[in-house]
């Protein structure tokens, strides 16, 4: 589709961009002090691009003479990553982190960076890969930075900065080593390309694509190019941890999806095993064991933290590992698993992150410490908290069950070569059973239980509810989801 | 009204009940009055919307009338299971009784339950068991039907043990939700029967594979009788009945609403939904659990003493006779005396609470706590100082005696019927309405005999008399509606014949053939009552008039002395008064065997298992760790690791100077992970 | 493939050779005299005072880097001029669009004072930041 063709179906990111612009010129006006009002207009201008991304309606198609990709996957993982934004929003107006800072630019920043996801999601040309990749990344820098008389937050951004440009950097350089064998930036076209290379290219083609995978990992944070992670979750403000943790993550799944799809399977049937381009290539084995490792080390590592903002840390680099543990398969049973465990892991973990905010508020820390006894204390953030750990466990009957048994199910269905992949992955649960219980533990076992009971404000409780009621409900009726991601399943192919 | 409509009118009455559940128990406490309006103002606006259902099933009059409605639950692929809604009339009928028993036991409550503790809490509890409920009156398949059910067990076990600071309120509170577990599990065999032979829950579904025959012989029979099981154990029928006098522990209005009209009328709901897949020896055994319990627990009734423990047995008996209805065929006469039933024993169990409030009040200003105020022998004349309570109490009593005039007539002399000619079709089982009729007549005497036990006769404490008082409005305004709906009108109209049931009930509730094959069609046992209706209600007068007249000789005119017949029939006597020793015997044969077994059982666990096995393991695990942890210490970790730890300590103080320490080292780990990668990669 | 890569690899070497080899000749070749003046940094005919790797002001990024921007702005300028003929209302709408954007940004960089030498809006960090602030302020603009 043209340029001019394609603005009517670009309209979610055009009001986005309106938003962007709308808080900016708020902010300049308002009062320094009063800086949340630009949260208004920006929870308003989400509201409304979410309202867009589900107007939109077309059959898939391409935008911006075919850089691109306008399908229901895109508009799925743009409504994801919108969602986890608009609790982000919510988290930060509650948390006290901020107090001191302007955070005008900051709600701005953050659309800026859905604006990026929104490209990550939607992107079939290398360019728009690279670019998009970079628009999330800066902005990732920044706001890990933010408070800005908070030396470990410095240093936190530092350490993004230099470790992003070094990922970017050899991702760049696989990109262009894919152009130069292919002679195009284009998805379909490079697929078209690969098929006729011959055999001497393969030493090229593993390279790039291996850089490109460096790049990808890094986004998701697999095992090895996960080392920014921890150190960033823990010096970044609490709620810009449970973003980085949550949106990027599924912009960074869905690029992945996409360009492994297109570019090296089969895109029209998302059914056949096996990869496309090579049948020398041992793809799946390399992402298996990219997909254990990462669980295995988040798992290991996060039994040994003391901090439970790093215990979530390592954990959600455990749920890549989860998640990766589909694609090995390249099935459409595995893509429709990840995005399940998507919106699934979207509320456990964002669940748990704002019951870690409002603890760290009230206990005056982050350590295990600052929640023993909290279960009789705080009764109903002992309990809201409790389930988020049974749904991160991934016990029944809560929304992380459901997502991890679809996994599985992909994994498993996809034949016995993959089994190995499904019982590291039930080991793995059985071994972060340990740090997630911990935290239950602690809240009910440990400490003095006092007479005092502190009951959370009434938004407080709103937010907890609105977080911990679908964390149980879809874990007992997950079809409305199922149907939805049933629907969205539907990627753009160039026949 | 279309079908949608009632659908929509159906999830308010399903959810509002629960929304009231929500709001109390959370913020209950802190609402005016600990939020009892919520409670009431939800329940009405229930009882509106079953008003309605129930004025638009009386306007398009189709007996034929059935909507569902339902949704995908859970999809795995070939397995599915669907949940939703069927209406049709028999669930308006039911919703519209508990909604209304429940909306009374709300207004009862407000002054019985005054003052108490946990007020918000036990208007929480009343919201959702109403809510559990509907729940299982509008489900359209097994799977809700069983949730609901298992809720209504929760909603019961809080209910009775709602003063569980007294020792026999939890006790009984137990006692009922583990008796119930029992007959759950057959219920739940059953239902496991039925799905893997049919793959389906919904009724029709499984309706249809019946007649089909893809289940059928002593599966079908197996699979009846399980299912059955769970209505034994909700409605107390015998063996199970041991539950329900005990839960007379709870509030009175709770017993009202649970124990008499709604929550034990489940199991008859049950039996009465599920008719058309039971086989003719599964509808056999029911007849004849139904039949006997019937008898026995009339027998108990008759020698308690408790007012609330009369009105107990009374209900097992009668939830036997409407088993005995499912059980002879005449199933849909069953729900008719569930109906009427409904409303005179609520009533009957409000004017007990109303008594009992009565007396409480004058024990308590008397200060005394010794004597037992629900206690028969302790009251008497009450007749001058509560005239409503004595009046409409009288009304729901000659309705549950079966006196020509009143609703329990009508519902009851369709039972006999249905048994008289069950048995002159097979005359083997002439114990069937033998059954019937003598449950009848002791039924009439018991009930009399608690009338002029508490209302008639001198006062047997003149102190505690002078202070009885009646009670106040919101717990006589159930007790006056209740009574004039057990008057005979109600549910002959459009006809005024007090002696048949003709009327709009059985024009809109057709029996349905059963669906397994070679069973006689519902219009061969419409047929078979018809033929016995004289004979039935010149029996049942008689036998009714009898049961009265004999109670008014013993305990009115004192010409046959009670004393001296129970000692004449001392070993009898002591059985009722004991109730069959019941109790004792499943604690000695069931109860203290089974503690014994789990004693030797967890024995064996503790002592042998754990003790040789486990611990046994347990050390071969810590001699094989300390030895792979010297390995792993001395060998790997002090050369290989600490050695490349050094190495890279070195590295990265080398490098220290023109980078940031340690992203240094992440970086030269992610490339070799890369590097890694590419030479797997390239083999 | 390779082929097409072994012709940048002739490039490549024949790039060193050509810049190594004149500069051997004319090391051969030249004359070589060297004074203090010769050996001397070459900074546009000024003598040299002190070393270059002296800590700039962190404001001539900032400065820079909004100059930047608009220097961007003028790269998409030349090539809307050209087409803009063709294209009309539309292409007159789109760069609206695009100026107003940046003007955005404008107005965003004045309010926060970094068009300003000295912020006096802003508060300054902790420790000798603010020392030097204060030292400063009075002598603002002109000092680097």
């Amino acid at each position: 589709m043209n340029n001019l063709l394609s603005i009517s179906l670009f309209l979610p990111e055009l009001v986005l961009t309106a938003t962007i612009i709308i808080a900016i010129i708020v902010d300049i006006f308002s009062v320094s002090n009063r800086t949340s009002k630009v949260s208004n207009y920006v929870i308003i201008g989400l509201l409304a691009t979410l309202a867009a991304v589900f107007l939109t309606n077309h059959s898939p198609t391409t935008l911006f003479m075919d850089s691109l990709a306008f399908d229901p996957f895109a508009s799925f993982i743009k409504s994801v990553v919108l969602v986890a934004t608009l609790l982000i929003i919510i988290f930060t107006r509650y948390s006290n982190e901020f107090k001191g800072y302007h955070t005008g630019e900051y709600y701005a920043l953050l659309c800026i960076m859905v604006f990026g996801m929104f490209l990550m999601a939607s992107a079939i040309d290398l360019i728009t890969v690279y670019l998009s990749i970079e628009v999330v990344s800066l902005m990732s820098f920044i706001l890990a930075g933010y408070l800005k008389n908070n030396p470990r937050s410095n240093e936190a951004s530092l350490k993004y900065v230099i470790y992003g440009a070094f990922s970017s950097g050899i991702m760049l350089y696989g990109l262009s080593i894919i152009f130069g064998l292919t002679g195009t930036t284009k998805f379909f076209a490079i697929r078209d390309a690969i098929t006729t290379l011959d055999s001497s290219s393969n030493l090229a083609l593993t390279l790039s694509t291996v850089f490109v995978l460096a790049g990808f990992g890094y986004k998701i944070s697999a095992v090895p190019f996960h080392f920014w992670t921890p150190d960033v979750y823990e010096g970044s403000p609490t709620p810009i941890t449970a973003y980085l943790s949550v949106a990027p993550k599924a912009a960074g799944f869905a690029l992945m999806i996409r360009f492994f799809n297109q570019v090296f399977v089969d895109g029209d049937s998302l059914s056949t095993l096996g990869w496309y381009a090579d049948v020398s290539f041992a793809w799946p084995e390399i992402l298996g064991v990219i997909s254990v490792v990462t669980m295995t080390m988040g798992n290991l590592v996060a039994i040994q933290q003391n901090s439970v903002k790093r215990m979530l840390a390592y954990s959600s680099i455990a749920h890549a590992g989860y998640m990766l543990m589909a694609f090995p398969t390249i099935s459409s049973e595995g893509v429709f698993a990840v995005m399940i465990y998507l919106v699934m892991y979207l509320f456990m973990n964002l669940g748990a992150f704002f019951v870690l905010i409002y603890v760290a508020q009230k206990q005056g820390g982050e350590n295990f410490e600052h929640f023993s006894g909290l279960g009789w204390r705080m009764p109903i953030v002992g309990i809201v908290m409790t389930i988020f750990m049974f749904s991160l466990t991934g016990l029944p009957p809560t929304v992380g069950f459901i997502g991890k048994f679809y996994l599985f199910v992909a994994v498993i269905n996809a034949g016995s070569a993959f089994y190995w992949i499904a019982f590291f992955g039930a080991i793995n649960t059985v071994v972060s059973l340990y740090f997630y219980m911990r935290v239950v533990k602690t809240m009910y076992l440990d400490g003095n239980p006092s007479e005092e009971i502190i009951v959370p404000p009434l938004s407080v409780t709103l937010i907890l509810l609105v977080l911990a009621v679908p964390s149980v409900f879809f874990g007992i009726y997950w079809t409305p989801i199922l149907n939805w991601v049933n629907n969205s399943l539907l990627f753009f192919v160039q026949i | 009204m279309t079908g949608d409509m009632l659908i929509n009118y159906a999830l308010g009455i399903l959810f509002f009940p629960l929304i009231s559940f929500i709001i109390l128990i959370f913020v209950g406490k802190r609402l005016p009055r600990q939020g009892d309006v919520v409670g009431i103002g939800t329940i009405i606006l229930t009882l509106i919307l079953s008003l309605a259902m129930f004025g638009s099933m009386l306007l398009s009059h189709d007996p034929g009338f059935r909507h569902e409605a339902s949704f995908t639950w859970i999809d795995l692929g070939d397995f599915e299971i669907r949940l939703g809604f069927l209406i049709d009339n028999i669930t308006i009928i039911m919703l519209l009784v508990v909604s209304l028993i429940s909306t009374m036991t709300h207004i009862f409550s407000t002054k019985y339950m005054e003052g108490d503790i946990r007020y918000s809490r036990y208007y929480a509890y009343l919201g959702l068991f109403t809510f559990s409920m509907n729940g299982i009156v509008l489900a359209n398949n097994l799977v809700s039907l069983y949730i609901f059910w298992e809720l209504v067990g929760v909603s019961s076990y809080l209910l009775i043990g709602h003063w569980f600071e007294k020792d026999s309120a939890a006790d009984a509170s137990k006692k009922a939700f583990l008796t119930n577990r029992v007959g759950d599990i057959g219920f739940f065999i059953g239902l496991m029967l039925v799905f893997t032979a049919l793959g389906t829950f919904n009724y029709a579904e499984v309706f249809e594979g019946v007649a089909k025959g893809a289940i059928s012989g002593t599966l079908l029979t197996f699979a009846g009788i399980g299912l059955f099981m769970g209505a034994v154990g909700k409605s107390s029928q015998f063996p199970l009945h041991i539950w329900l006098p005990d839960a007379m522990e709870g509030p009175t209005p709770v017993s009202a609403l649970m124990h008499a009209a709604t929550m034990v009328a489940a199991g008859v709901y049950l039996s009465v939904r599920l008719f058309p897949l039971f086989t003719p020896e599964a509808l056999l055994f029911i007849a004849y659990t139904g039949g006997f319990t019937a008898i026995f627990a009339a027998t108990i009734a008759i020698t308690q003493n408790d007012i609330k423990k009369v009105l107990a047995y009374s209900t097992i008996s009668q939830l036997g006779y409407m088993i005995l209805a499912v059980g002879t065929g005449a199933y849909v006469a069953g729900f008719f005396h569930l109906v009427t039933h409904a409303m005179f024993k609520a009533c009957l169990f409000y004017g007990s609470g109303s008594v009992i409030h009565a007396m409480h009040h004058a024990l308590h200003n008397l200060k005394d706590h010794d004597t037992d105020p629900q206690d028969m022998r302790n009251m008497g004349g009450f007749k001058s100082k509560m005239p409503i309570t004595y009046w409409t109490m009288l009304v729901a009593t000659l309705a549950i005696s079966g006196v020509p005039l009143f609703s329990g007539f009508l519902s009851k002399d369709a039972i006999l019927a249905g048994t008289l000619s069950f048995a002159s079709h097979h005359p083997q089982h002439f114990l069937l309405p033998v059954f019937g009729f003598s449950a009848a007549l002791i039924t009439a005497f018991y009930m009399f005999r608690l009338i002029f036990m508490t209302f008639h006769n001198q006062p047997k404490l003149p102190n505690v008399y002078s202070d009885i008082h009646e009670s106040p409005k919101p717990m006589v305004f159930p007790l006056i509606l209740l009574s004039s709906l057990s008057v005979f009108i109600f549910y002959t109209l459009p006809y005024f014949n007090p002696l048949s049931d003709h009327g709009w009930f059985m024009e809109l509730i057709k029996a349905k053939d059963s669906m397994v094959p070679g069973s006689p069609s519902a219009h061969d046992i419409a047929e078979g009552m018809h033929h016995s209706h004289t004979l039935t209600m010149i029996l049942s007068i008689l036998v009714a008039s009898l049961g009265i007249l004999l109670s008014w000789a013993v305990y009115i005119k004192n010409s046959v002395s009670a004393d001296n017949w129970s000692k004449r029939l001392d070993l009898y006597y002591n059985l009722s008064l004991n109730k069959y020793y019941f109790d004792e015997n499943y604690n000695k044969y069931l109860y203290q065997p089974f503690l014994r077994l789990a004693n030797r059982v967890s024995y064996i666990d503790w002592d042998l298992y754990d003790k040789y096995f486990i611990n046994g393991f347990g050390h071969i695990t810590k001699w094989l760790s300390s030895v792979t942890g010297r390995i792993d210490y001395d060998g790997l970790d002090q050369t290989i690791v600490d050695g490349l730890g050094r190495s890279m300590g070195k590295a990265g103080s080398s490098l220290k100077e023109i980078q940031t320490g340690r992203l240094q080292n992440y970086m030269l780990f992610a490339l070799f992970g890369v590097i890694i990668i590419i030479i797997f990669q390239s083999f | 493939m390779y082929r097409d890569f072994g012709t940048v690899l002739i490039f490549a070497m024949l790039a060193i050779v050509l810049v190594y080899v004149p500069l051997f000749i004319q090391s051969l070749v030249a004359p070589s005299q060297k004074t203090p003046d010769k050996l001397d940094n070459y900074e546009c005919g000024e003598e040299p005072e002190g070393s270059a790797w002296v800590q700039f002001n962190i404001r001539f990024y900032v400065i820079a880097l909004i100059f930047l921007i608009f220097d961007v702005e003028v790269v998409f300028l030349f090539p809307w001029a050209m087409v803009f003929k063709e294209m009309g209302m539309v292409a007159f709408i789109e760069m609206g669009i695009f100026l107003l954007i940046l003007i955005v940004g404008l107005a965003y960089v004045w309010k926060k004072g970094d068009l300003d030498w000295v912020k006096y809006n802003v508060k300054y960090g902790r420790g000798r930041y603010r020392q030097k602030a204060s030292q400063t302020e009075g002598e603002a603009v002109g000092s680097i």
